[in-house]
């Protein structure tokens, strides 16, 4: 019999609400979090908008906060969420518990590049006529521009590193980073650890933004980005015949994975179990997914196998859904293909339509709303849903939420390149 | 690990290194004491305080990949053509029939850093957007005429998890992908997975590597700011000395290591040659870099295995050949194995190519892996003077490989460790 894993902590930093009760309720009544880039001067980018969190204050939950002024906001928000899912668990003073038995596995992304010092010494270094650097030119000034703190909170492993030190996690620490399934990802693995036995607690999920000018030109440049600039709150419209692309967000998605008889012992809450897992790869194009979605199936099937479920058995789907052209038809198929007849009794819905794509963080994030919608007996709407797609033909709970009990709830992460990631949530029963 | 019967074998070696660019010729290297760190070529590295690495010169990633996936070679940063072109030497040495292989049972999972972006590739945008005023972008100026000036597929070619990616496309791999990116310690940590999810049988054929390719400008300056890298810039082949006393910082290098793990009646079905048995692996993190994480990750992997300190034949050391680090590793190493009789040799790979990071420790591993087919343990090279501080049995010549295991480590200099034990498969 293998190790049952359960949820016993939360925490979300999030464009719509710094805490997953804000963040769901939120949804719950079609709020949008999107809004004009006020990060950048984004105005003469094909676009201009993005989802992005407010108000944020490291001060309010770590006691030194200038210890991470060199660090992204990837690192920042994740302090932050990572110590409301620890206090949710109540494991901030854990005593009790053996710190090498808490492992850390993230899927966070990069910290951001430092653009208003590498553009112009770049500017200044290239040599136009032969496309090619003056490579001392470079050297000299980056040695002299670039700050030292600010280049390393760019590396990769330093969100987990962080994390696991200011919290004393001293169990395996992990950071994978499989663009928009990543926080996926990691969870799915996280619960794996503990089953494993290699572990009794694992905090996990992730931490992103892209908000940057380099991150938004990347996507503009891949024409992936609504450009919907004139009208921004709905631009993110996932599975709505008019939909043009996905809206950036960022933000941090902590849970706290354990193994149920360590949570009974110890009397933690438990908010769900996670009893599905389903991780493919499309080995198709690393430009587009797999038209069928034969990755997308393949992951969806095997994570309610991995539930010990059938189709029938999931009440609701979250939805990668990212408001892009391919995506929402693929999924749609996909759901299609796995679900047959049932897919038009099963309400979908994208969370992205509210809060944006997180990337790297929206799964777990996303997660953390399954969880809340299985406690509160309501699923969230897909807003903006107003010309329906003759290719998207299921039930996506437009625009309202709607009071529904369910037990299971899939979670769909589908990562550019082709990493496709589901995830089952059900409600606890002993 | 876990109650599972299923045991995961080794069955492939690719290596694109500064010291060999197949594992035939690596172990040539390695044998004959071959150091792989240069003076800086591909670039002019005046500008730096540190103008060593382990390059790869004749590196040629279309003598590696079939003629219809070439013109993906564009949207492949430096890193990615290193994996894909290690990738495909793995699959040839595991000599696998891919149609027989089922592709929802092939997974792939690399270890990846930041991939330095190609600083031509925003030389336009950029100086379209700083006429105005010295030091600063006009981002209106980017947006409208800078922004044009990039490759539309730009972003593509730097994503981390396009090393796996790139992979699976080639050999049509459509099981669990997975990219780790924890710095020196992620291509051990994508191996510990891997053994995983093939232990736990949703896999029986995998891809596990890593790459980095930072011999670039923008890489070195900023691992200079960092302040760690060794400046034996007149002395390159002496400038990585790991443990030694005279050590100074560690030394970039280029390159990749990809290893085929097989489910072992899976590889035993097809007659495979199977190189060694993986049997254990530990994670954990050293809080404060006393070694006594380090110490708990080896615990933790040696009791997966089943086996104690004596029984391993030699560690196969992170050892970066950083003042700190090594200390670090040392302190560990002497908690786990201090009490033997005989100290535990001490193999220290990095020696010969510096630092791959993400690409470092299934490359070093390797090197372990052809030990143990030729029935011997390299010399660690620049290895004359001891550190106190690093009481640890540094191979210092070639010796007789005489038991059944060896430990791999890695770690970051962050805390996080892992360490993979391999046996002799019988």
């Amino acid at each position: 019999m293998r190790r049952r894993v359960v949820i016993t902590g939360m925490g979300a930093i999030t464009p719509l609400g710094h805490s997953p009760a804000e963040l769901y309720h939120a949804q719950l009544e079609g709020r949008t979090g999107v809004g004009p880039v006020s990060l950048f001067n984004a105005r003469a980018f094909p676009t201009n908008f993005a989802a992005q969190v407010k108000n944020f204050d490291l001060g309010g939950y770590v006691r030194d906060p200038q210890r991470w002024e060199n660090s992204g906001v990837n690192t920042r928000f994740a302090l932050a969420a990572a110590h409301q899912a620890l206090s949710d668990a109540d494991l901030l003073d854990h005593n009790k518990i053996d710190p090498a038995r808490i492992g850390v596995y993230l899927g966070s992304g990069e910290g951001i590049q430092d653009f208003d010092h590498l553009i112009p010494l770049v500017a200044h270094t290239y040599l136009k006529e032969t496309n090619q650097m003056n490579a001392v030119a470079f050297s000299e000034g980056g040695l002299k521009k670039f700050h030292a703190g600010r280049e390393y909170e760019q590396e990769l492993h330093t969100t987990t590193g962080h994390v696991a030190g200011y919290f004393g996690l001293e169990g395996p620490n992990y950071n994978c980073l499989t663009a928009c399934a990543a926080s996926s990802q990691a969870i799915g693995e996280a619960a794996e650890i503990i089953r494993s036995g290699d572990t009794d607690l694992m905090l996990t999920g992730g931490s992103h933004s892209m908000i940057h000018p380099l991150g938004v030109t990347g996507f503009n440049l891949l024409t992936a980005l609504s450009t919907r600039n004139q009208d921004p709150t709905k631009a993110s419209r996932p599975f709505d015949f008019q939909r043009d692309g996905f809206v950036l967000g960022e933000g941090a998605g902590m849970i706290i994975l354990e193994d149920l008889e360590h949570a009974q012992r110890r009397h933690a809450t438990i908010y769900a179990e996670l009893t599905g897992y389903g991780s493919t790869g499309d080995a198709y194009r690393v430009t587009d997914s797999h038209p069928d979605g034969r990755g997308a199936i393949a992951c969806i099937r095997a994570a309610i196998a991995d539930a010990g479920l059938k189709p029938a058995d999931i009440g609701y789907i979250n939805a990668h859904g990212t408001s892009t052209q391919v995506n929402d038809k693929v999924e749609t198929v996909a759901i299609k293909n796995v679900f047959g007849e049932a897919a038009y009794q099963t309400p979908v819905s994208s969370s992205k339509s509210m809060l944006g794509h997180l990337i790297a963080a929206a799964g777990a994030v996303e997660l953390i709303t399954c969880v809340m919608a299985i406690r509160e007996n309501t699923l969230p709407p897909t807003i903006n849903y107003e010309f329906p797609d003759p290719e998207c033909d299921l039930d996506y709970i437009p625009n309202t939420a709607r009071s529904k009990r369910i037990n299971h709830a899939l979670s769909n992460s589908f990562g550019f390149g082709g990493q496709n990631i589901s995830l089952v949530v059900s409600r606890f029963q002993k | 690990m876990s109650s599972s019967s299923r045991r995961v074998v080794i069955t492939g070696i690719g290596i694109v290194n500064p010291i060999g660019l197949d594992a035939a010729s690596f172990w040539d290297s390695l044998s004959r004491g071959q150091s792989g760190i240069r003076a800086v070529e591909t670039f002019d590295a005046s500008g730096l305080p540190s103008r060593i690495a382990g390059e790869i010169r004749d590196f040629d990633a279309k003598n590696y990949i079939e003629k219809k996936d070439r013109k993906s070679l564009r949207l492949m940063a430096r890193a990615i053509q290193l994996a894909v072109a290690a990738a495909q030497l793995a699959i040839d040495d595991s000599k696998v029939d891919k149609d027989k292989l089922d592709p929802t049972r092939f997974g792939v999972e690399f270890g990846a850093g930041l991939l330095p972006t190609e600083l031509e590739e925003l030389g336009a945008a950029s100086q379209a957007s700083v006429n105005c005023q010295p030091g600063s972008v006009d981002l209106e100026q980017w947006g409208k005429q800078g922004l044009g000036c990039i490759p539309p597929l730009w972003m593509l070619k730097y994503l981390p998890n396009m090393l796996a990616c790139h992979v699976s496309i080639f050999h049509n791999a459509q099981g669990p992908n997975n990219t780790i990116t924890e710095g020196d310690v992620a291509g051990l940590l994508a191996l510990g997975e891997s053994y995983r999810i093939i232990k736990r049988d949703q896999a029986d054929f995998f891809l596990v590597g890593g790459a980095d390719g930072r011999v670039n400008p923008l890489s070195m300056v900023r691992q200079c700011l960092f302040g760690h890298l060794s400046q034996r810039n007149e002395s390159p082949e002496s400038a990585v000395r790991p443990f030694d006393r005279g050590r100074d910082g560690w030394v970039i290098s280029e390159g990749s290591g990809v290893l085929v793990l097989e489910e072992a009646n899976h590889a035993l079905a097809r007659g495979a040659r199977i190189y060694a048995e993986i049997v254990g692996f530990g994670a954990a993190f050293d809080r404060d870099t006393s070694g006594r994480g380090l110490a708990r990750a080896i615990r933790t992997a040696l009791k997966h295995a089943g086996i104690g300190p004596g029984d391993v034949d030699h560690v196969n050391a992170h050892g970066l050949s950083s003042i700190k680090s090594d200390a670090w590793e040392s302190r560990a190493l002497l908690e786990v194995f201090g009490s033997l009789p005989q100290p535990v040799p001490v193999f220290a790979p990095k020696s010969y190519f510096g630092n791959l990071s993400a690409g470092g420790s299934p490359t070093e591993l390797a090197a372990s892996l052809l030990g143990m087919e030729h029935g011997l343990v390299p010399a660690t090279l620049n290895y004359t003077e001891p550190d106190p501080a690093c009481p640890v049995n540094v191979i210092r010549s070639t010796q007789p490989m005489t038991k059944d295991y060896f430990i791999k480590i890695a770690f970051t200099e962050m805390g996080q460790c892992a360490v993979a034990v391999c046996k002799r498969w019988k």
